[in-house]
């Protein structure tokens, strides 16, 4: 495989891509001291509408800061970054929906998607929150660093994912009935 | 501050986040499922390189001061219970949110930046009532392995290379192998990957 060829790939092995992200990790600890993050971004935004609703809040005022901050720039090249691949590989496409399963699963509704995206995604940051980092921050970063929590997290993560998954994708009892709802 | 480190390090991040499929709600759900190990592989692929990078580093004088992630035990677990709960339903984790929405993908772009938001302003409205308490229960800091058991870093990032290596092994040619393997195609691109790059 060429180097272009590589760029032009809709997929890397997994192997190929984790050893990159490693080495990115790894970069952005050791130069720069800042864990990767994605859940970050977020809370460092949180403080427009949160000091709204909770002005004496000590929270925003002493240890969540506001503002365009490492976190913020991170994300926003992380969305071009995926962007570029997306263009290189010929697979960007505006969608409402998953491409594939969901449906199969939960039926064609897009109101219903977004909505358990909605709920889902508010659950994944504020549980960040609670974990003190996400996949990005926690798993990898603080694995890398060999911080016990992150090991932790990472048992947690499928010990709640496996059950639910389960759960969300279980048989139906009389066959042909349709997907579980 | 400079804007430029952090968005070059995101576009990288971006990069190989979709190139690894983590911007598609299925490779997400289904490493839940055992039906496709693709997550796997790449989280533990990005943890081994990580910590034999940094370990290198460090062992050079290069690494002055590398952030470790508190451990705080119950808020770890308890926040990674429900966070996995969160990725098998609705597919992905913060990160992945911004890799799939550069996919193209409303459903990230719209609800899921939303929602994410929502949830770290709810954090925060939670925080002075949730945090006193999470810290006080097997708060050990920013501690690592090595520290915490008394051996060298080494040892530590050796141990986690030989038990990654092996449940690779196991993935790949073992009993662990998912029965029904959804990305055949990445399969293939790996064979092809691996032929020439190594």
């Amino acid at each position: 495989m060429t180097p272009v060829q590589a760029l032009r790939a809709e997929r890397w092995s997994p192997y190929a891509a984790g050893a990159g992200l490693g080495v990115i990790a790894t970069l952005s600890m050791a130069l720069f001291g800042k864990r990767l993050s994605g859940a970050g971004a977020y809370q460092h935004l949180s403080g427009c509408v949160g000091r709204a609703l909770a002005p004496h809040s000590l929270y925003w005022k002493y240890v969540m800061p506001t503002g365009m901050t490492w976190e913020l720039w991170l994300l926003g090249g992380t969305f071009l970054g995926a962007l570029a691949s997306a263009l290189a590989s010929g697979q960007f496409r505006w969608r409402l929906m998953p491409d594939r399963q969901w449906e199969q699963a939960f039926g064609p509704s897009v109101t219903k998607r977004w909505l358990v995206v909605l709920v889902g995604t508010a659950l994944i940051e504020l549980s960040a929150g609670i974990a003190g980092g996400c996949t990005a921050s926690l798993a990898v970063s603080g694995g890398a660093a060999l911080a016990p929590g992150a090991f932790l997290f990472m048992a947690g993560m499928f010990g709640g994912g496996i059950p639910t998954a389960r759960f969300l994708y279980r048989k139906p009892r009389n066959a042909g009935a349709g997907a579980p709802s | 501050m400079s804007a430029l480190a952090p968005v070059c390090l995101g576009v990288a991040f971006g990069w190989v986040l979709h190139k690894a499929g983590m911007g598609r709600y299925d490779v997400i759900v289904n490493v839940f499922r055992f039906k496709d190990l693709t997550v796997l592989k790449f989280l533990l692929s990005a943890l081994l390189t990580g910590m034999l990078g940094l370990q290198l580093l460090g062992a050079l004088q290069l690494a002055p001061h590398v952030p470790v992630a508190p451990t705080l035990l119950l808020g770890n677990l308890l926040g990674g219970l429900v966070f996995g709960v969160g990725m098998a339903t609705a597919g992905f984790c913060p990160g992945t949110v911004a890799a799939g929405a550069g996919e193209g993908r409303l459903d990230y772009l719209v609800p899921g930046s939303l929602g994410l938001y929502t949830g770290a302003v709810a954090f925060g409205l939670l925080y002075p009532s949730v945090f006193p308490w999470l810290a006080k229960h097997g708060n050990l800091g920013e501690v690592t392995l090595p520290a915490l058991m008394q051996v060298d870093g080494w040892l530590v990032v050796l141990m986690f290379w030989e038990l990654g290596l092996m449940l690779f092994y196991l993935i790949e040619r073992g009993p662990l192998r998912p029965p029904s393997d959804d990305a055949s195609h990445t399969h293939a691109a790996s064979a092809s990957l691996r032929g020439s790059a190594r």
